[in-house]
C-alpha cells in the first residue's frame, strides 16, 4: 500500500472530524444515497417484475376463476381440489420426483472424474474441457442430437446394442412408457456432468494438501484417506452441487418438450412441462398458477431439507 | 483451464501408475464426444441416412445440408434475432449488474436487506414465474419484441456478485484518493473499477450471452409472430415441421451449437470462473 | 511508438483476433459470391458414344425440401452444349430430352450458394434411340 495507505482514513470518521462542513457533507450523502439508490432501481426493478411479483400474482391467480377476456372471480381453493383429483399432476409430480435422480447420478460420476482430472495425469486440461464442452451447450439441440441417438431405426444405441447381439427387437427407447423418462435422464445427465466436475473440482483445490502428507505419513492407505480426508472436506461442495442439481432437475424443461412432448401419454411429462401446456396450449392460466405455486412450495421443502440434511452447511455458503 | 495446483495429489501419483487414469478418463472423454460425433456424422453424410446399418464414417461426405438450412429456412432471420436478443441481454447485464454491485460496495441503510432480498430472489426459478410473467409482458406491450424476449435477463443476481466481489477488491484507498481529487461517483465506475474489473466484466459477458442464447422456454411463451423467433425457437420448429426426415436438421443443431462452442473455447476460464463463483455465492 | 505496442497487443489478444478472422473469412466469402452468382450454369448433352447432341431440351428443376417444379428449358446449341443464365436456386435438376433420342437421367446440382456460377463435369447423357 504504502502512501496511498495514508488515507485510508473510514469515510464517516473523516466527515465527523469536520463539523464546520457538516452541512455540506450532509447534502453530499444525501446525493450519495440518491445515488445508490437511482444504481439499484434498474436490477431491482426487474427483479420486482419478473421474479417477486410473479410469484405474488400466482398466490392471486391460483384462488381465481381468470381468464384473459373475461371477469375474474374469486373461487377459494378449487383448482387446488381439482389438483388433488388430477391424476396428470400426480403423474407428472411423480416423474419429476424420478428425473431429480439426475442430481445424485450425475454427481456421483462427476466424483469420479473430478478425482481423476485432480491428479497429476498429463493433459488433465483437456479431458477437463471436453467433459465441460457439452455444459453450456443450447439445451435444445441437445434434446435433438439425443432424439438421434435413441432412434428406433438408425439410432446410434440400438446400432450398438444390436450390433452386440444384446437386443432382438430394435427398442423405441421415446416411445416406450418404461424407457422414455430414463432417456431423458441420461440425456441431461450427460449434458450437466461437466458442470458438477467443476463445482467438486474447486471443492477438491480447496483440500489443504499437507493434510494427505500428514496423512500418508501416518500411514494411511489411499481408500482411509479418501474416506477420512476428501469426502469430509468435498461435504459443501457435494451439497452445493446437489441443491443447484435438485433445483435444475425440478424445473427442467427443454430436453423433454424437444425429445418426447411428454409422451407416450404423460410417462415422461414433468410438472413445468404440464404446467407450460397447461397455461399456453390448453389455456387454463389460473390452474397453471395454481400448479406453480405447489411447485415452488415443493421446491422451497426440498432445498430446506437438503439444507437440514446438510447440516446447515449451504446457509454459511449463502450468507458468504 | 483452471489454474493447476502445483502440488496435486504427489503421494498417490507416485505409488500409482498413470494409465489406468488415462484409460478411464478416455472412455469418459469418448462418452462425451460421441453424440457430437454422430450428429456431425449425420450432418455431412450424403446418402440416406435412414439406411440400417448406419455408417461410422459419413458415407459421400457434402456440405449441402448446411446450404439448405441457409436458405429453406430463415435462418439468417433466427440468427438476427437472437443475436439481437443475446445484445441486449449483454449489455443490459454489464451495465445494470455493475450499477447494483458499485451501490452495494456502498454502506447505506437497508443494505442488508437489499443482500437479503437479492439471495432469496434466487431461489426463486425463472420456470416458477412464467405464468404471471406472460401476464405482465403482455400487460407491458411486450409480447412479439426483442425487449420482451431480453427484459427477464436484463439483471442476474449472480452476476451482481461477481461484479460485487472484484469492486470489493478494489483498495478504499483508491477510490478516496479520486474522490479528493474531484472525480464524480460515475468517472470512478468508468475510470477505475471497470478497468480494474475486466474479468468480472468478461465473466457477465459470456455468462449473459450463454444464457440468452440458450433460453428457451421464455421465447417459446412470449413469441407467436414467426419473423421474431430466435434459433432455439427455429430448431424446435423445424423439428416440429419436418420431424427428423432429412440431414439438415442436423446440420442446423451444429450451426446454432457452433456459436457457443466457439465462445467457451475462447473463454473458459472467465466461463468457469462465473460459474464456480456464482455458485459459491449463493 | 506506444500506440503501436497497443494494436499489435490487441492484435495477439484472441478475443481481438477470432472475430477479426471471422470478420475477414465472411466478408471474403461474401465478397465470393458476389462476383459469381450471375446463374450462370454450362453443361452438355451427349449421346451413350459420347458424341454432343444439337437441339435437345434441357428442362431445369428447382428442388425444395418437399417439392420440385420445373422453372425453365434451354436448348442446346451444335457442339451439344447449354448455357443457362437465369438459375436462382442453390438446388436443380436437370433433365435432357429430345424427339426419337429418348430422355437422360436426372441430373442433381447442389451448389453452396443461390445463383452460382457453374459447369458441369458431368455431361447428360441421352440413351442411344431405340431401333
Amino acid at each position: 500500500m504504502g502512501d496511498a495507505g495514508t488515507i485510508q482514513v473510514p469515510r464517516a470518521s473523516r466527515r465527523r472530524n469536520v463539523p464546520r462542513r457538516a452541512n455540506a457533507a450532509g447534502s453530499k450523502r444525501r446525493r450519495e444515497l440518491l445515488l445508490v439508490w437511482v444504481f439499484l432501481v434498474p436490477s431491482l426493478l426487474v427483479f420486482f417484475l419478473y421474479r417477486v411479483l410473479p410469484l405474488i400474482w400466482n398466490l392471486v391467480l391460483s384462488f381465481q376463476e381468470f381468464s384473459l377476456f373475461g371477469a375474474t372471480r374469486f373461487i377459494g381453493f378449487d383448482h387446488y381440489v381439482d389438483m388433488w383429483n388430477d391424476d396428470v399432476f400426480w403423474i407428472t409430480l411423480r416423474n419429476t420426483l424420478l428425473y431429480m435422480a439426475s442430481a445424485p447420478i450425475g454427481i456421483a460420476l462427476a466424483l469420479a472424474v473430478s478425482l481423476m482430472v485432480n491428479s497429476e495425469v498429463r493433459g488433465r486440461n483437456i479431458y477437463r474441457t471436453i467433459v465441460f464442452l457439452s455444459y453450456p451447450l443450447m439445451t435444445v439441440a441437445v434434446g435433438i442430437i439425443w432424439r438421434w441417438l435413441y432412434d428406433e431405426k438408425v439410432g446410434l444405441f440400438n446400432f450398438v446394442l444390436r450390433s452386440l447381439h444384446l437386443v432382438d427387437q430394435p427398442l423405441p427407447f421415446l416411445q416406450s412408457f418404461e424407457l422414455a423418462l430414463p432417456a431423458v435422464l441420461l440425456a441431461n445427465v450427460w449434458q450437466i456432468l461437466g458442470f458438477y466436475m467443476i463445482i467438486l473440482l474447486a471443492g477438491l483445490q480447496n483440500i489443504p494438501q499437507n493434510l494427505y502428507e500428514a496423512a500418508s505419513i501416518d500411514g494411511a492407505s489411499r481408500r482411509q484417506q479418501f474416506v477420512r480426508i476428501t469426502l469430509p472436506l468435498l461435504r459443501p461442495a457435494i451439497f452445493l452441487a446437489f441443491v443447484i442439481g435438485i433445483m435444475t432437475s425440478f424445473t427442467s424443461f427443454d430436453l423433454v418438450y424437444v425429445m418426447t412432448q411428454g409422451g407416450p401419454s404423460h410417462s415422461s411429462e414433468l410438472l413445468v412441462n404440464y404446467i407450460y401446456r397447461a397455461a399456453f396450449e390448453l389455456s387454463k392460466v389460473d390452474y397453471a398458477a395454481a400448479l406453480t405455486v405447489v411447485q415452488f412450495l415443493l421446491l422451497v421443502v426440498l432445498t430446506w431439507l437438503g439444507n437440514r440434511l446438510s447440516g446447515g452447511d449451504a446457509g454459511a455458503v449463502e450468507s458468504e | 483451464m483452471m489454474s493447476a495446483r502445483p502440488r496435486t495429489a504427489i503421494a498417490p501419483a507416485r505409488r500409482y501408475p498413470h494409465w489406468p487414469i488415462h484409460v478411464a478418463l478416455l472412455l469418459v472423454s469418448f462418452c462425451m464426444l460421441v453424440p457430437f460425433y454422430w450428429v456431425l456424422k449425420t450432418s455431412l453424410t450424403g446418402e440416406n441416412i435412414f439406411v440400417y446399418p448406419p455408417s461410422v464414417w459419413p458415407v459421400a461426405p457434402h456440405l449441402f445440408y448446411y446450404v439448405d438450412v441457409w436458405y429453406y429456412i430463415p435462418f439468417a432471420r433466427y440468427l438476427l434475432n437472437s443475436v439481437m436478443v443475446s445484445g441486449l441481454a449483454i449489455g443490459a447485464n454489464v451495465v445494470f449488474n455493475a450499477m447494483a454491485a458499485y451501490a452495494l460496495t456502498r454502506q447505506f441503510r437497508g443494505r442488508g436487506l437489499i443482500i437479503t432480498l437479492l439471495l432469496s430472489c434466487m431461489m426463486i426459478p425463472f420456470q416458477t414465474t412464467i405464468v404471471p410473467a406472460y401476464l405482465i409482458t403482455g400487460k407491458l406491450g411486450l409480447l412479439n419484441s426483442y425487449l420482451g424476449l431480453a427484459l427477464p435477463t436484463f439483471s442476474t443476481i449472480v452476476c451482481i456478485f461477481v461484479y460485487k466481489a472484484s469492486f470489493d477488491a478494489v483498495p478504499r484507498s483508491l477510490i478516496d484518493a479520486a474522490r479528493i481529487d474531484g472525480l464524480s461517483e460515475l468517472q470512478i465506475i468508468m475510470k477505475i473499477m471497470v478497468p480494474l474489473s475486466t474479468s468480472a466484466v468478461a465473466t457477465n459477458v459470456i455468462l449473459s450471452f450463454i444464457w440468452s442464447w440458450n433460453n428457451f422456454l421464455w421465447p417459446l411463451i412470449v413469441v407467436r409472430d414467426p419473423q421474431m423467433q430466435t434459433l432455439p425457437l427455429g430448431l424446435s420448429r423445424f423439428l416440429t415441421y419436418h420431424e427428423n426426415t432429412t440431414g439438415a436438421l442436423y446440420a442446423f443443431c451444429i450451426m446454432v451449437l457452433l456459436p457457443g462452442i466457439v465462445l467457451f473455447l475462447l473463454a473458459q476460464k472467465e466461463f468457469i470462473r462465473g460459474l464456480t463463483s456464482g455458485a459459491t455465492k449463493g | 511508438m506506444k500506440a503501436k505496442g497497443v494494436v499489435s497487443r490487441a492484435l495477439r489478444n484472441r478475443f481481438v483476433m477470432v472475430p477479426l478472422v471471422l470478420t475477414v473469412v465472411i466478408g471474403g466469402w461474401n465478397a465470393y459470391i458476389a462476383l459469381h452468382s450471375d446463374g450462370i450454369v454450362r453443361g452438355r448433352v451427349v449421346t451413350t458414344d459420347g458424341a454432343p447432341v444439337a437441339g435437345a431440351t434441357v428442362h431445369i428443376m428447382e428442388q425444395n425440401f418437399t417439392t420440385n417444379s420445373e422453372r425453365g428449358k434451354v436448348v442446346t446449341g451444335s457442339d451439344g452444349r447449354f448455357l443457362i443464365t437465369d438459375n436462382r436456386s442453390h438446388n436443380i435438376q436437370l433433365r435432357a430430352d429430345k424427339a426419337g433420342m429418348g430422355r437422360s437421367e436426372q441430373q442433381v446440382v447442389r451448389l453452396f450458394f443461390r445463383a452460382q456460377n457453374v459447369t458441369l463435369d458431368a455431361p447428360l447423357v441421352l440413351p442411344t434411340p431405340p431401333r
